[in-house]
């Protein structure tokens, strides 16, 4: 195994396999996934910060097995921030904060090509600071249906005096944010709420829309997973690479430029290469800032 | 990568001080399960019920209890607990040397492996040799996670390997399982000592296996294959629209949002 020291900030990191293809059909090696995560950092560390990292690792690449990493590893660097976390059963776990680019650098050296961080902070398990609406598209439903049910969503939002953000999921859906930064609210508020929204929707778009989990509910529609408000649930971090065919992003998008991309008929144009990310990202700054601090406070709860 | 000790510091004797890592000897082997409900898959959790109120209480208003006779018990904080708790070491320092048989199997503990940190490796090599040509072991008093052991450290395979041994106030007395004394006679004991001769061996811990763990292991891959996995609902579908408010108030904006369509 060729293996380099590589210093960060005076933190040594030994990082290894650098040439090693793991998007083998796209062409896409270690290297430049580091180097992508390491333009990326300045973006995607401030939605990091501070919350329980979930590794999903593909340690020989995007069409090999890949597994799940919660628990921090015990071979982690000194330097590594943690968090303990207490468990639905009970227990606990020690789970790895991503606060720093040598540490992002680190678990990219495990080929944890995607990057999945709770609602909450590791400090305050219990508070979102956003609701979310995970808008998965069954087949033969695309990102375009889930385009114009996240307008709808958007529209209906604002008529409550909530603001929205969207970014693609990087595979097939979209994730709808609505940023909360109150310590008064809850998962059960964020529940309770996107549910009743997604119910509401699912009844005026029956065509178009389920707020129902079974699969038989699901073909052809966009179910808006509501059931993400929850402490125990992670989602993909913005910024983070996606682990299929290419290297595709979970990238934020304008409204108005969703607005167009929905009229076309172009599923591919609402898919972000990691090359594409970089430029843009560089050029218009974080479009998901706002959602680590807008402070806003559902209604009608 | 190197790997990440559980402890670093040194291992001293005399005027000896050998920079090492205190890291995992052994992994158990055993399958571990999850409990289901059986009717949808649903993972079960473990909660903490008060039989008095009959409510699962929640985590923040667990405390604990020590119990000094029925419905009576002092109770102590975590705080109190950590200043009790002894300072890390720094070193683990030999004290005496004994000889590894001396010790009986019954005080091990658990196994880890100390290996040489930077600047380590010729001292280390030295003493890993001459542990084991001489058969000793090092006894020392060791702080590993709150907890003081005393620790036997020997030679094994070119490695040193620290033992956390059992306090002698935690073995159990035999006295009560061993049968009353009988008289043994001579030629029982020869005709028994005759049969261990015959089948004496070498220690060879390769040739056995964890049987049943391959079994259940082959079972799982081939269950994996024929049958596929069950999945657990995500979450419970519950009953109910949200708050008669809520779903007011998103009905009449649906309408606006429709009527600008």
């Amino acid at each position: 195994m060729n293996q380099k020291i590589v210093e960060i900030s005076g933190k040594r990191l030994s990082i290894a396999n650098l040439e090693k293809d793991l998007y083998p059909s796209f062409g896409f090696t270690k290297a430049q996934i580091l180097e992508y995560y390491r333009r990326i950092g300045k973006f995607i560390l401030p939605h990091l910060r501070d919350r329980a990292l979930t590794l999903k690792r593909y340690p020989d690449g995007v069409d090999q097995d890949s597994f799940f990493e919660k628990r921090c590893p015990s071979h982690r660097p000194a330097w590594v921030k943690t968090a303990a976390v207490r468990l639905e059963d009970g227990g606990q776990m020690t789970f790895c904060l991503a606060n720093d680019l040598e540490t992002l650098m680190w678990v990219e050296n495990l080929a944890a090509l995607e990057l999945h961080v709770p609602l909450a902070r590791a400090g305050s398990p219990e508070t979102p600071d956003s609701m979310v609406f995970d808008l998965d598209p069954g087949d033969p439903a695309n990102i375009l249906d889930c385009a114009r049910v996240a307008l709808i969503l958007r529209d209906l939002l604002i008529q409550l005096q909530l603001t929205s953000y969207v970014k693609t999921s990087g595979k097939k859906g979209l994730h709808l944010y609505v940023p909360l930064n109150r310590q008064e609210t809850t998962f059960g508020d964020t529940k309770k709420f996107s549910k009743a929204v997604a119910v509401v929707l699912q009844k005026n778009y029956p065509d178009l829309v389920t707020a129902r989990m079974a699969k038989e509910y699901r073909k052809g529609k966009v179910f808006i997973n509501w059931s993400q408000n929850d402490s125990g649930k992670t989602m993909i971090c913005v910024y983070s690479l996606r682990a299929r065919e290419k290297p595709m992003v979970s990238f934020p998008l304008a409204w108005r430029e969703l607005e167009s991309l929905a009229g076309r008929d172009d599923p591919e144009k609402l898919q972000v290469l990691y090359s594409e990310a970089l430029s843009r990202v560089e050029k218009q700054g974080d479009l998901f800032q706002e959602v680590l601090e807008k402070k806003q406070q559902l209604p009608h709860l | 990568m190197a790997v990440q000790g559980i402890w670093s510091g040194t291992i001293s004797f005399s005027l000896v001080a050998i920079p090492v890592q205190l890291v995992r000897a052994v992994e158990p082997g055993r399958v571990s399960f999850r409990t289901l409900h059986r009717k949808d898959y649903s993972p079960l959790v473990r909660t903490m019920f008060c039989p008095e109120e009959e409510v699962i209480v929640p985590a923040d208003e667990i405390i604990r209890g020590y119990e000094i006779g029925p419905e009576h018990y002092l109770t102590i904080t975590d705080e109190e607990l950590a200043s009790l708790s002894p300072e890390r070491s720094r070193t683990i320092e030999i004290v005496e040397f004994i000889d590894m048989d001396e010790i009986d199997p019954i005080y091990f503990d658990h196994p880890y492996y100390l290996v040489p940190t930077k600047g380590g490796e010729k001292s280390y090599r030295l003493l890993v040799e001459v542990m084991r040509r001489t058969n000793k072991a090092g006894l020392a008093k060791f702080v590993l996670r709150e907890r003081e052991y005393l620790v036997a450290v020997k030679s094994t395979e070119g490695a040193l390997v620290l033992i956390t041994l059992h306090y002698s106030e935690e073995i159990l007395a035999h006295e009560d399982i061993s049968p009353p004394e009988a008289k043994i006679e001579a030629d029982e004991t020869s005709r028994i000592k005759e049969s261990i001769k015959k089948m004496l061996a070498d220690f060879n811990p390769g040739q056995y296996a964890d049987e049943r763990r391959k079994k259940i292991m082959a079972l799982l891959e081939a269950k994996a294959k024929e049958k596929g996995l069950v999945e657990a609902p995500e979450v419970e579908e519950e009953e109910g629209e949200g708050p008669a408010d809520l779903i007011a108030a998103l009905e009449e904006s649906m309408r606006k949002v429709k009527k600008k369509q």
